[in-house]
Parts: structure tokens; C-alpha cells; sequence
């Protein structure tokens, strides 16, 4: 057990992964000789062989389609696609092929692969580096997605995408990567990929949010306490295919929720958060569920960044709202 | 001329640290601008760091083979003479060195635990949104009202029902030309916990004066003497102590049909805020010297009105304070019983009165004091003789040295 | 590189060079191709009959398939496209199964557990490199097992082929890929599709080699593919095969060619008849008689009706079903909506 950052975790967690099984295979651009843009892969070259930590032609589709090649033949895939924005190119693979080998070929076909993809804005980085575009991805049957937002949970459940016997698209939030530390221990059981988790406990509102949002999510909780408020803060975890038990059992508690997350609002993930809410416990409901989210727009670049993204002021302007009506 | 004082930059891609590998230049050796000063070596890369200015190098931060972190000291150029001066600030701006992948936060927060789950809670009331709207206007609590609705739904005409059969509305309806404002969320809260106490606490108040003569003496010899500004409300925090210690029972907490009696001395002191007043806790009161008391007291009702006070600040009060001093009038009133305590103590503003002294009539500050308290818990003459001591304290300040 | 493709035998079925294989071998090959065509007759008119939801005709390709998938062994890898029936139940896929995709479930996509096809794939060009993954992952393991993967010319104009033969290049990979160029891609014809003088001329940009073939003739067919499986089997690396060919008929039951092609040009093709060439040959060789043609034509018939029988009473479709082949385990969220569907 040592204190770790995310990427540290997620680097672990691959790691572990690597010395387990002979069957898992690390690829991707850059991810051997260099370690990967975020050095996420960083030394498992050198510790686990080049023909396990694949440095791939700079092709995202021929990444991920061949990937698919070796899961259909017994291995276990793990791929980093660079950033969010660069990943559809492989989207054909990925909803054509990724997510309906099995159901294609009644489970005689399988695909047991990690499509790892670091998203998320805040870092100031060039254009189509700080796409957030989970929906996308949690629209497609077949697929889970997942995001993490602390290292501990991150390790284990990379480990449970690793050995789901379905392809997993496993978000890592990139400002968050060495943003935050907890305890992670040296080789994490794993966590499981349907349910989220209420990590902070409250009764007069309910906070949702996940990945990097988190951030934000945990401060407004906070400065809500320090007027009094006391909120409950749910890491959705898992965006696909959602799980809204938990998540719906804090809002009949609290009556009230706010959902958070930095992708463009409309047709976000946050709207079928609130449609779950609604065919749950629209009963329960002393106000109507708001969003905090960024913008329909182009998330712009740098030094408008700050603009587009929900920050703590907003999420607690509008817990008050929800709040007093 | 000024000496630059150069710090390790943020080499960009995410780094914190840095290992000296070997410095291009030693101390006392001259460097031109962008020359390579120093090579070191991050998690990702060795890389030779250039010199921002021109000038003679006075200073390495950290010999070869040490590694440093961003933002430290990594050389001082200039003339031995000179004064120090910041490195140029484009040196500092970490998009600069990152253009692919940006800057990412380093300083790293240590994530609070996830709380574990509590006990069930009790399900809400059950009822679509226009049927609370329709229940708050009628000023309604639905938690009083049956549900007829499928599995125990609550209807708009139960809602009607209810409002009936209690007679008449409990608040004149609304009419288009009134304003409807939202209270905040601080009044909301306080609406709560008044409504709460006014409900289930059965509560007296306790009145009497004090002649604040020697207490209001007291103040100004510490102010001469010590600088202190030391408030009435350290004052009658430091009075309360001695009181609460004989009679225990104000500082307890009823749970369910047991008396908890609490050994520390958490008080709570009233702060007038522009939205509302929020209690502001001082956490074991009665460990802290008069000017501790003062200290703390200024520093949460400043925290208070700017609403930055911790959440620790503001909970777990075991007897409450306030001072409404700046309220005028007779200084008498009933303040209610914060719910989970016994007693609050009410003091008004000291205001000279003739007073009976040695069977004269004298003229003296008086200042009017207020005790409510939970009269299931304390009787009427425990709470007089609570009273009785927080006056003879007040009276004599030196029975605080007893 | 050859500027005229392989061939052994003429459009009249007369041999040019010597035999690649065996009597037997051809025997064998014109058995198969007789069943492809029968098959494919059948396939139009279960279409016609409403028995089929829409099916993808191949006449004209019986020697590209059947002499290709001929050369593989068993354990090797083949990924197809939607038109290359008679390919993979030379390689063991049944043939009711395919019936039963074309049927409409996807029951037709689970061949037994000792079959290594793929089932069809639709989007064109996208499952190529599935193959270079499937090889590169027996490499891995230290078999020798190839892939060899089925596409048209219009795929070659897709990114991920491109994609697959860098992969290919690039990973060394035990890889076939093997191009019905049949000349249109629905009503695009080839010299549309690509400037380029050949298919196979596009290989050089990849680093393997790159093999024009004729076809429509079913020993340089065989020839070029074992070659291509040798070498891939040895590790040397992926072969790009053009099998030059026509798809006699329209891209599918629903499409009609009169619409932007001559008849012409498909009568000038019936004379380079793939079946018709062996047939003549094997005739030359006191090894086909009018009777065995009947009775080739018979029994495969029967075979095939014996299919279909078998494809039409498969199970009927329960709405829970969709959601049973989602995941290993039906996630929480899903198990709910199925028993909605059930419950409707």
C-alpha cells in the first residue's frame, strides 16, 4: 500500500495486469520506446518485452480493428488511443465491430478488450485534446464505459475491464492524472463495473457527477457544508450500460439533485441521468433536476477554457437554486 | 542591477521534479542568454535547461545528482553585487513548454475517504412536484398528510383534503400582485432549526440583570494592559464555564430517553451575518484562557461573514451563546433552544440604571440577561440557579480566577 | 510483379502450362464449384420466394472461392465479407447457418467451436483487419495458422484497407488477403475505383508482395493462394492476391445492373465461364461425363434443400434473445429492459 496518483494507479494496474497473464498485450502510438503521451506505459516495455508493449503505426482504426483480431483469437487486448479526439477514427471498428462480435455470432466470437482513452479539458492543450465525449461511446450497445476518478478505484477497475469478457472503453480523465493521490494498494482486487458510488454522505441534496468533475463535484459539496447545506456526493462510475439503483436511492433520500459534467449539455450523458431520475423516483422530487455542464459549443482553447468548464461556483449557484425552489 | 533568481521551470508533459545531471556552468563561471546552463533529468527526459538572462551564475539550487522539484530556486545569475530579482515570467508559464499535451496539475490533493453507507432512511413522502407546490402554498407538511395514491402516492386531493379538514389556510394565498422571493439557503436552514426547536422543545426563559461594573472594568484593564479587544462575548463565554461545570445537566443533550452529558465545553456564539445569524462553534471553550476566547471569537465571526467557516465550525455546539447588544432595546427576550442542546443564554446591551448599592442609590451599567432552557431536562429552580451563577460571575469577574 | 495475371488454362479450358495440381484436385475443385453454383441458384430463388430476407448472388465467382479456400488447413483463420458463401463452407462454415443469416438471425453467425470463420461482415473494407490481428495473434502463440481475408475491389478504397496491409507490412503477419475483383462495386465500375493499373499493383506500397490472377480460372487460382498460405505459414509475411473475375449478376436481390452496365459486357464474361472452363478440361481428360454432371447437380441440390430445411426450422426469435447476446452477463441495467420486452 502506498500513496499514489492516478496515473500512477493506472500504470499499476497495467502493470499487475502484465505479470498475470501471458495473454494480455499492451498497444498503441507511443506506447513502448516513450511510455505513452501521459507515460502511463512508461517501463513496461522494458520490464514485459516489445512484443507485449506494442508500439503500433500511427492508424487508430488498424489499431483497434486488429486489436479485435487478437480478442477473437484468445488475448486480451488493452489499447491506449491517445486523446479522446483521436479516437474516431476508430470509431467504425469500434460500433461496428467491437461492440457486436457477440451478439453478432451468439457469444461464439468474443472480444475481451480495453480501449483506454484519456479525455477531459482543463490542461490548456491544443485543439481536439479536450473532447469529452462520452455519450458517444455510452450510446452504443455492447460497450461498457467506465471513468474513474481516484486512484484506488482506477486500479481496480482497469483490473475488472482487463478481465471482462467484454470490451470495456475505460475513460481516464487526463487533469486529474497527477492531481490527486490516495492510498492504492500493490495489487488491487477488482472493482466492480455496474454500480457507482456515494462517496461523500448527505441529506438535503445530491450531487452526481464523474471523472475529472469530480474535482469540482467534492469542493461544491464542501462549500455547501459551510453554509449548512449538507450534500451527498455520487460518483457515477460507470456510464455504460448505466446503473441508477444507487444514484436514484440518494435522490428519494435528498429530494434534490444537481447533475455535473463538462461535456456539451444537450444530448449529454446528464440527460439520460435525469430521465433515469424521472422514471425513478419522480415521486420522490421536491425540484426539478438541473444540469451544470459545459456549453453547446467547440470547447475552446486555452485561455477560454475556464468559460466552458462547470466550475465549483457554478455547481453551488446552482445547488442553491434547486435548493430554495 | 538586479540578480536573477531563476527557478526550475515546469518542463511541460506533467513533471514535478527534476535530477541535476550536470551543471554547464559552475558558480562564479558566466553564462550568455539561452546558452545551456544546466542539464537535468525529468521522469521523461534528460534535457538541457538554457539560461534566461545573460550574467555571471552566483548560485546553484542543487548539486549533481540532486533532484529538485518545479518552482525551486535552480540558479541566481547576475553580478555579485547585485539585488535579487524574479526570473522573466515567460520562464514560468508552463503552456510554453507543454504545446501537445498541455499542463497538468501537479499539486496533488489527497482525496478525503469515501464515507461508508449509512442506515436507511426513512422513505420521503411520495407526491408528484405540483402536488408539493400546491402543499407549500397551502403551508402544508406532507409528512402529515395520508396517502391515497398508489403505493401510498400522495394526491392532489389528499393534499386539498388534509387542508380542509385543519380548517383554514395556514398563509394568505399568494395574489398576482404580491412578490413571491425565494428565502436563501442560510434562511431556509434557520427556518428549520427554529421550526424545529419551537416544536419539540418545551422552553423557558429566565430573566435577570447584572450590574456590569466591574465586568465592564475588567475589559478596559485588559485593553490597557494586554492591547486585547476583548468582546462581551468572550466575557460570557468565560462566565458560562464555571456555570455549566456546577450544573452539568445545561450541558447535555437529550437522545431519545437518555441524558447525554457532554465533558467538553463546545459553545456555540451567535453571529449576525447580512443573510442570517449562523452559530460559530468554539470547540472546548473551557480549556481557553479569556484572551483565547477572544481570539477565536473574532477570527469565526469574520470566518462567519464571509462564509467560509468549516463545517466542524458550525456543528456540535453543547450550550449557545448570544449577545444582542447591537439589537437595542430593553435587552430582554426569549431566544429558543438550539435543537440538540439544553439551554441558550441571551445577554442585551449594559445600560446605566439606577441600582441599589449599600442603601444608596447608585447609577451603574446593567445588562439584561435572557436564559431559555429545555424545561423536560431542567426544572424551574435549576434554571434560576444557573442563572443565579452566570450573574454572581458576571458580577465579580474575579470568581473567574476561583 | 506480372503484367498478365496467372493462368493455367485458356477460356477454352485448354492448359497453357503445366498443371499445378493433381486430377483429383480438379475433380475435386469442379465437384465444389458445381455445389457453389447450384447454391447460388437456389439463394436467387429463395429470395424470389420471400425466403430469404436479401441475398448477395456470386455466379461467375465458383473458381476464386472455392480454389482459394481449398489451399487452407484446418485451424486456419478466414474473415470474409458478404459475398463469399462457397468459400466458407469449403472451410467448414454450414451452410444452413448461412442461410440463416440471410434469413434474418443471428443464430447464423455461430459456427460450431471448430470452425475458425468469422461470420459475414457488412461494412465494407472494416474486417480486414480483424485477419491481420488473427494472424499476428497465432504468431504470437507460436503456431503457424494463417488468415486469409475475402473483399472487392471497391474495399480497396476504404481507409482500413490501407490500414490492414500497413499492419500487415508492418507486424510481418501470417496474412491472405485475397480480392474478388469482380469489376463493379454495385454501380461503380473498377476503372473508377482506382487509377491504378492493378489491385495488385498496390501491394508494393506495403511490402509484400502483390499477385495478379486470373480468377475465373480455378488452378492459377489454387496455385497463387498456396503459394501465398506457404509463405505466410513460414512466417515470411501477408500477400496481397487480385483474383480477377465478374459478378455476373446484380450486387444483390435488390439491385438492378441494367441501370449502369451493358449486357454486353457480362455476355463477353459468360465466355471465360469459370465452371464451364474446368469442365471442358476435366472433359479433355476423360474425366467428366453429361451423367456425372447430373448427378453433381443432384446431390448438391440436395445438400442445399437439405439446408434450408435445416435453416427454416431453426428456433423462432424470443424478444429476450436480443438481449442475451449483448454480454457475458447481462448487465443490471439491460436485465430490466428484457424483461420489459419479455413482459410485451
Amino acid at each position: 500500500m502506498a500513496s499514489r496518483t492516478l496515473a500512477q494507479a493506472i500504470t499499476l494496474a497495467l502493470d499487475n495486469a502484465l505479470g498475470r497473464s501471458d495473454d494480455i498485450i499492451v498497444l498503441g502510438e507511443d506506447v513502448g520506446r516513450t511510455g505513452g503521451v501521459f507515460r502511463i506505459t512508461d517501463g513496461l516495455r522494458a520490464k514485459h518485452g516489445a512484443h507485449r508493449v506494442v508500439d503500433t503505426p500511427l492508424a487508430e482504426s488498424g489499431i483497434v480493428g486488429t486489436a479485435l483480431g487478437l480478442a477473437v483469437a484468445g488475448m486480451r487486448p488493452v489499447v491506449e488511443l491517445q486523446f479522446m479526439g483521436f479516437s474516431y477514427p476508430a470509431f467504425d471498428q469500434i460500433i461496428s465491430h467491437v461492440a457486436r462480435m457477440r451478439h453478432r455470432t451468439r457469444h461464439r466470437f468474443t472480444v475481451p478488450m480495453v480501449i483506454r482513452i484519456p479525455y477531459g479539458g482543463g490542461i490548456g492543450a491544443a485543439e481536439h485534446h479536450s473532447e469529452s465525449t462520452e455519450t458517444i461511446y455510452a450510446h452504443i450497445p455492447g460497450l461498457k464505459v467506465v471513468v474513474p476518478s481516484r486512484p484506488a478505484d482506477a486500479a481496480g477497475m482497469l483490473r475488472a475491464a482487463i478481465e471482462d469478457p467484454d470490451p470495456v472503453i475505460f475513460l481516464e480523465p487526463i487533469r486529474m492524472y497527477r492531481s490527486v493521490k490516495e492510498e492504492v494498494p500493490d495489487d488491487s482486487p477488482p472493482a466492480r463495473l455496474d454500480t457507482s458510488t456515494v462517496e461523500r454522505l448527505g441529506s438535503d441534496i445530491t450531487l452526481v457527477s464523474w471523472g475529472a468533475m469530480m474535482k469540482e463535484t467534492r469542493e461544491a459539496a464542501e462549500k455547501l457544508a459551510a453554509s449548512g447545506v449538507s450534500a451527498e456526493v455520487v460518483d457515477l462510475r460507470c456510464l455504460a450500460p448505466m446503473n441508477v439503483d444507487t444514484l436514484a436511492a440518494s435522490v428519494r433520500k435528498t429530494g434534490r439533485a444537481v447533475v455535473i459534467h463538462e461535456a456539451p449539455r444537450s444530448a449529454g450523458l446528464g440527460a439520460e441521468v435525469i430521465a433515469s431520475l424521472q422514471e425513478h423516483c419522480a415521486y420522490d422530487l421536491e425540484a426539478p433536476v438541473a444540469r451544470v455542464t459545459g456549453w453547446d459549443t467547440v470547447i475552446p482553447l486555452k485561455m477560454a477554457e475556464h468559460h466552458y468548464l462547470p466550475s465549483t461556483e457554478r455547481i453551488v449557484t446552482t445547488a442553491e437554486r434547486v435548493l430554495a425552489s | 542591477m538586479t540578480a536573477t533568481k531563476f527557478a526550475l521551470p515546469d518542463l511541460g508533459e506533467g513533471l514535478v521534479e527534476a535530477t541535476v545531471i550536470h551543471w554547464h556552468v559552475p558558480v562564479g563561471g558566466t553564462v550568455g542568454m539561452d546558452e545551456t546552463l544546466v542539464e537535468v533529468e525529468t521522469a521523461k527526459a534528460v534535457t538541457e535547461i538554457p539560461s534566461p538572462v545573460a550574467g555571471t551564475v552566483l548560485q546553484h539550487g542543487a548539486g549533481e545528482g540532486e533532484v529538485m522539484s518545479v518552482g525551486e530556486l535552480l540558479a541566481l545569475i547576475g553580478d555579485s553585487a547585485d539585488e535579487v530579482a524574479d526570473a522573466p515570467p515567460a520562464a514560468a508559464d508552463p503552456a510554453a513548454a507543454a504545446p501537445i499535451v498541455g499542463s497538468l496539475v501537479e499539486t496533488q490533493e489527497e482525496l478525503a475517504p469515501i464515507q461508508a453507507a449509512a442506515a436507511p432512511v426513512a422513505r420521503r413522502p411520495a407526491a408528484l412536484p405540483p402536488v408539493r407546490k400546491l402543499a407549500k402554498e397551502l403551508g402544508i407538511d406532507l409528512t402529515a398528510v395520508r396517502g391515497s395514491g398508489r403505493a401510498g402516492r400522495i394526491t392532489r386531493q389528499d393534499v386539498e383534503a388534509h387542508a380542509q379538514s385543519n380548517g383554514s389556510r395556514a398563509s394568505a394565498p399568494a395574489t398576482a400582485a404580491d412578490e413571491r422571493v425565494p428565502m436563501s439557503v442560510l434562511r431556509r436552514t434557520i427556518a428549520a432549526n427554529v421550526a424545529r426547536s419551537w416544536a419539540e422543545i418545551p422552553q423557558v426563559t429566565a430573566f435577570d440583570e447584572v450590574d456590569a461594573t466591574r465586568l465592564l472594568a475588567v475589559r478596559k484593564t485588559l485593553r490597557e494592559t494586554r492591547g486585547a479587544n476583548v468582546s462581551i462575548d468572550a466575557l460570557l463565554v468565560a462566565a458560562v464555564i464555571p456555570a455549566l461545570k456546577a450544573l452539568p445537566v445545561f450541558n447535555a443533550s437529550l437522545d431519545g430517553d437518555d441524558l447525554v452529558f457532554h465533558h467538553r465545553h463546545d459553545v456555540g456564539v451567535a453571529v449576525d451575518t447580512p443573510d442570517g445569524v449562523i452559530v460559530a462553534v468554539i470547540h472546548d471553550a473551557g480549556t481557553k484562557s479569556m484572551l483565547e476566547l477572544a481570539a477565536e471569537i473574532a477570527r469565526l465571526s469574520e470566518a462567519a461573514r464571509a462564509r467560509t467557516l468549516q463545517r466542524s465550525e458550525i456543528t456540535g455546539q453543547t450550550f449557545t451563546v448570544t449577545n444582542i447588544g447591537a439589537a437595542g432595546g430593553n435587552g430582554f427576550g426569549t431566544p429558543l433552544v438550539p435543537y440538540g442542546t439544553v439551554g441558550i443564554l441571551s445577554a442585551g446591551r449594559a445600560k446605566e440604571q439606577p441600582v441599589a448599592r449599600a442603601g444608596q442609590v447608585a447609577i451603574a451599567p446593567v445588562m439584561p440577561l435572557s436564559f431559555s432552557y429545555d424545561h423536560r431536562i431542567a426544572d424551574g429552580a435549576l434554571g434560576r440557579r444557573f442563572l443565579a451563577l452566570l450573574v454572581d460571575t458576571l458580577t465579580e469577574p474575579a470568581l473567574l480566577l476561583a | 510483379m506480372a503484367e498478365r495475371p496467372l493462368q493455367f488454362l485458356n477460356p477454352d479450358g485448354q492448359l497453357i502450362e503445366k498443371s499445378p495440381v493433381d486430377l483429383d484436385r480438379a475433380v475435386a475443385l469442379y465437384r465444389d464449384m458445381v455445389l457453389a453454383r447450384v447454391y447460388d441458384k437456389k439463394g436467387v430463388a429463395l429470395q424470389k420466394q420471400g425466403r430469404l430476407a436479401t441475398y448477395a448472388p456470386f455466379e461467375g465467382q465458383e473458381a476464386a472461392q472455392v480454389a482459394s479456400a481449398a489451399t487452407l488447413e484446418q485451424g486456419d483463420w478466414m474473415v470474409p465479407s458478404y459475398r463469399e458463401p462457397a468459400a466458407m463452407w469449403m472451410h467448414g462454415y454450414p451452410m444452413e447457418l448461412l442461410i440463416a443469416t440471410r434469413r434474418g438471425t443471428e443464430l447464423g453467425g455461430s459456427p460450431p467451436d471448430d470452425v475458425r470463420v468469422l461470420p459475414v461482415s457488412i461494412p465494407v473494407g472494416s474486417h480486414m483487419l480483424h485477419a491481420v490481428g488473427l494472424a499476428w495473434a497465432e504468431r504470437l502463440r507460436g503456431t503457424d495458422r494463417v488468415a486469409i481475408t475475402y473483399f472487392g475491389d471497391g474495399a480497396t478504397s476504404e481507409g482500413d484497407f490501407h490500414e490492414a496491409m500497413n499492419f500487415a507490412g508492418v507486424l510481418n503477419a501470417g496474412c491472405i488477403f485475397f480480392c474478388q475483383n469482380n469489376g463493379w462495386a454495385i454501380s461503380l465500375p473498377r476503372e473508377e475505383q482506382t487509377a491504378a493499373e492493378t489491385i495488385a499493383h498496390k501491394a508494393v506500397g506495403y511490402g509484400m508482395p502483390g499477385v495478379l490472377v486470373d480468377g475465373n480460372d480455378a488452378l492459377a487460382v489454387y496455385e497463387a493462394t498456396r503459394t501465398a498460405v506457404e509463405r505466410a505459414r513460414s512466417g515470411a509475411g501477408p500477400t496481397l492476391i487480385e483474383a480477377q473475375t465478374y459478378r455476373m449478376g446484380p450486387h444483390s436481390t435488390a439491385d438492378d445492373p441494367g441501370r449502369y452496365r451493358s449486357p454486353d459486357a457480362t455476355e463477353e464474361w459468360r465466355t471465360r465461364d469459370p465452371v464451364e472452363r474446368l469442365r471442358r478440361y476435366l472433359a479433355d481428360q476423360g474425366s467428366w461425363t453429361p451423367e456425372w454432371q447430373a448427378e453433381l447437380e443432384q446431390d448438391g441440390s440436395a445438400l442445399v434443400e437439405q439446408a434450408v430445411v435445416t435453416a427454416e426450422t431453426l428456433p423462432t426469435f424470443r424478444p429476450e434473445e436480443m438481449f442475451d447476446g449483448m454480454f457475458a452477463e447481462l448487465p443490471p441495467g439491460i436485465a430490466a429492459q428484457r424483461a420489459e420486452a419479455g413482459a410485451i
